[in-house]
């Protein structure tokens, strides 16, 4: 599993693709990071980040995850390199679960990086550890769910362009539904809104960004976490049945 | 040794293979002949466990693919009909990774990678991308592949495909070569290769055996009577009573016409002692005997003969070769004219 993990995160690397991803991210951190300082009304500046990351993130699940998940599986399918794996003895789990550590390997390096903003805020102005560290733990859980789901379609399509096309899709969607939670004709709906409030990442969200880690979201995503896995694994063996 | 029992395999309602048993014995080339859309692919990729079957069992070195799949596909390599090569990887990072993923111990995996590539011969292009090697060095990164881990049994899904004619020897040597120590299932729809190197062989059609056998008593089987082919001057039909005439002959047919006065003809004859007195008996009739040559039943015959048997009527090979025998005869029997026009149908016979 280690050397398919490895070759996964490899192909990330001498690509474009890492790189792209790790740019654009710290693009959107740098971004927001100058907004928040030219919007600052203090000069005693409080790291507080929960806009910072709420914007940051969304951005980052909708259009920059479906670029490192595209190729997972759609391209394996169209270049026959699936047979290789499927012929190896490696189980359908464990090529899925090494593809998402190797994706979720370059998110967590992205973080990483992007540690440096935090940093300088530190210097000049006052950073609430909690907070930042909750509102770390929400943007890897999140960032993970949409990796998963990224897997997900990749494993549906045959080819990179559509499983990014309907990614970006899918995320869309779960973003105006989200946005629709916040509306006042929902409110009067209140048991649609609930159900919607369950299946909701962003409320889940705003929870770490205000420095709250609790148990019922963390559960909550990992739980999305291994549904979208869990389906990954389904779709790979079904369609081992029926291909020709 | 690889078992294989009853395996049938349906996609939806079409039964892509059969109830198709077989067994492959160690140190074997079994050859997987039929023609295109036959069913070879989705047999070969049932026993390598990338598609699981309907029903039936395979058994590789005593673990069933679906039960014990991960022991059991240790004892495998494959290589399908698509090398399955990673475009932007270099050769030696490429095969690195199968000897990951294979269970090579790391430590080994160097020599071990070093030992396929000096095998197949592909030491020079270690360092280069796949993406801009050739075609028959991609298939032969590929058999490499297939190779990494040292699996027993080696199941290549027509390997030879878009290789050059010296590759193509090379290939077939290396395939000689691995007998010693391996069990080798080769698929192919192109005979010739499959009659160099394979010591049995399966035919299949319509997701259904044909037959069973070595190559050797298909063709004893098939080449049991010999045909010579006459070019005679000299009326036709004239030649034919005299052929006919003689003890010995079997039936003549394909009477061609090659210019006024020059006809070809297909003799089977018994035993190759008729020979002489045939061509006496030709000459004595004032024909003019231009060419004589023989030929056997060849390998292909047969295989045209299996692979256009109706679905569902499955005869031995033993009834089929009666069967063709009894048709030439018939044809034999008509008068020469008609046999002429009727040459091209026995051609395909």
């Amino acid at each position: 599993m280690f050397s398919l993990y490895k070759k996964e995160l490899q192909g990330y690397f001498f690509s474009p693709l890492a790189y792209t991803f790790i740019g654009l991210v710290m693009l959107i951190f740098s971004g927001f990071f100058v907004w928040w300082i030219f919007t600052a009304t203090s000069t005693q500046v409080e790291f507080q980040f929960s806009y910072f990351f709420y914007y940051n993130i969304l951005l980052t699940t909708i259009l920059l995850i479906p670029i490192l998940t595209m190729r997972a599986f759609a391209e394996e399918r169209k270049n026959g390199t699936e047979v290789l794996l499927l012929s190896s003895p490696l189980s359908v789990s464990k090529i899925v679960l090494a593809k998402f550590l190797a994706v979720a390997t370059v998110l967590v390096i992205a973080m990483v990086l992007s540690l440096i903003y935090p940093m300088v805020a530190s210097i000049y102005g006052y950073v609430v550890i909690p907070n930042l560290i909750a509102s770390y733990v929400g943007y890897l859980l999140y960032g993970l769910a949409y990796i998963a789901l990224g897997l997900m379609i990749s494993s549906f399509v045959a080819t990179p362009g559509l499983a990014m096309l309907l990614s970006v899709a899918c995320s869309l969607i779960l973003f105006f539904m989200e946005l629709m939670l916040g509306s006042s004709f929902l409110a009067t709906l209140p048991i649609v809104s609930d159900v919607l409030y369950w299946f909701s990442n962003q409320a889940k969200f705003e929870n770490f960004t205000q420095g709250f880690c609790q148990l019922s979201d963390l559960v909550s995503y990992v739980t999305e976490i291994i549904v979208f896995l869990l389906w990954t694994i389904i779709s790979i063996e079904k369609r081992r049945f029926s291909r020709s | 040794m690889v078992e294989i029992k009853h395996l049938t395999k349906y996609y939806g309602p079409k039964a892509a293979v059969k109830d198709i048993s077989f067994t492959i014995e160690d140190n074997e080339i079994l050859g997987f002949l039929g023609p295109n859309g036959a069913g070879k692919s989705t047999t070969l990729n049932i026993i390598c466990g990338v598609i699981p079957s309907t029903s039936g069992s395979v058994t590789i070195n005593g673990y069933d693919i679906e039960e014990q799949p991960v022991k059991a596909k240790q004892c495998i390599g494959f290589l399908p009909e698509i090398p399955p090569v990673y475009m932007d990887m270099k050769v030696n990072e490429y095969l690195m990774f199968v000897a990951g993923l294979r269970g090579v111990p790391a430590s080994k995996r160097k020599s071990h990678i070093q030992r396929v590539m000096q095998r197949l011969n592909i030491q020079d292009v270690s360092k280069r991308l796949i993406h801009n090697l050739s075609k028959g060095y991609k298939q032969r990164v590929g058999f490499a592949q297939a190779l990494i881990g040292d699996p027993k049994i080696i199941i290549l899904d027509e390997p030879t495909v878009g290789l050059d004619p010296s590759q193509l020897i090379e290939v077939r040597n290396l395939i000689l070569d691995l007998k010693r120590d391996h069990s080798i299932i080769l698929s192919s729809h192109i005979l010739s290769e499959i009659s160099a190197i394979c010591d049995r062989v399966v035919i299949i059609n319509h997701g259904e055996i044909q037959a069973i056998d070595t190559i050797a008593n298909l063709e004893s089987s098939a080449g049991a009577n010999t045909v010579l082919k006459l070019k005679i001057q000299g009326s036709s039909r004239e030649a034919a009573r005299i052929i006919k005439g003689v003890e010995g002959v079997l039936r003549v047919s394909n009477i061609t016409f090659v210019k006024t006065g020059i006809y070809t003809y297909d003799v089977e004859i018994a035993h190759r002692d008729v020979r002489n007195p045939l061509l006496s008996a030709l000459l004595y009739g004032k024909m003019e005997v231009l060419e004589v040559s023989e030929e056997r039943k060849s390998l292909e015959q047969i295989f045209v003969n299996l692979v256009n048997q109706p679905v569902g009527k499955k005869k031995s090979l033993r009834d089929l070769l009666d069967e063709m025998e009894d048709e030439s005869q018939s044809t034999a029997s008509e008068e020469p004219e008609e046999a002429a026009s009727a040459g091209e149908e026995s051609e395909e016979v």
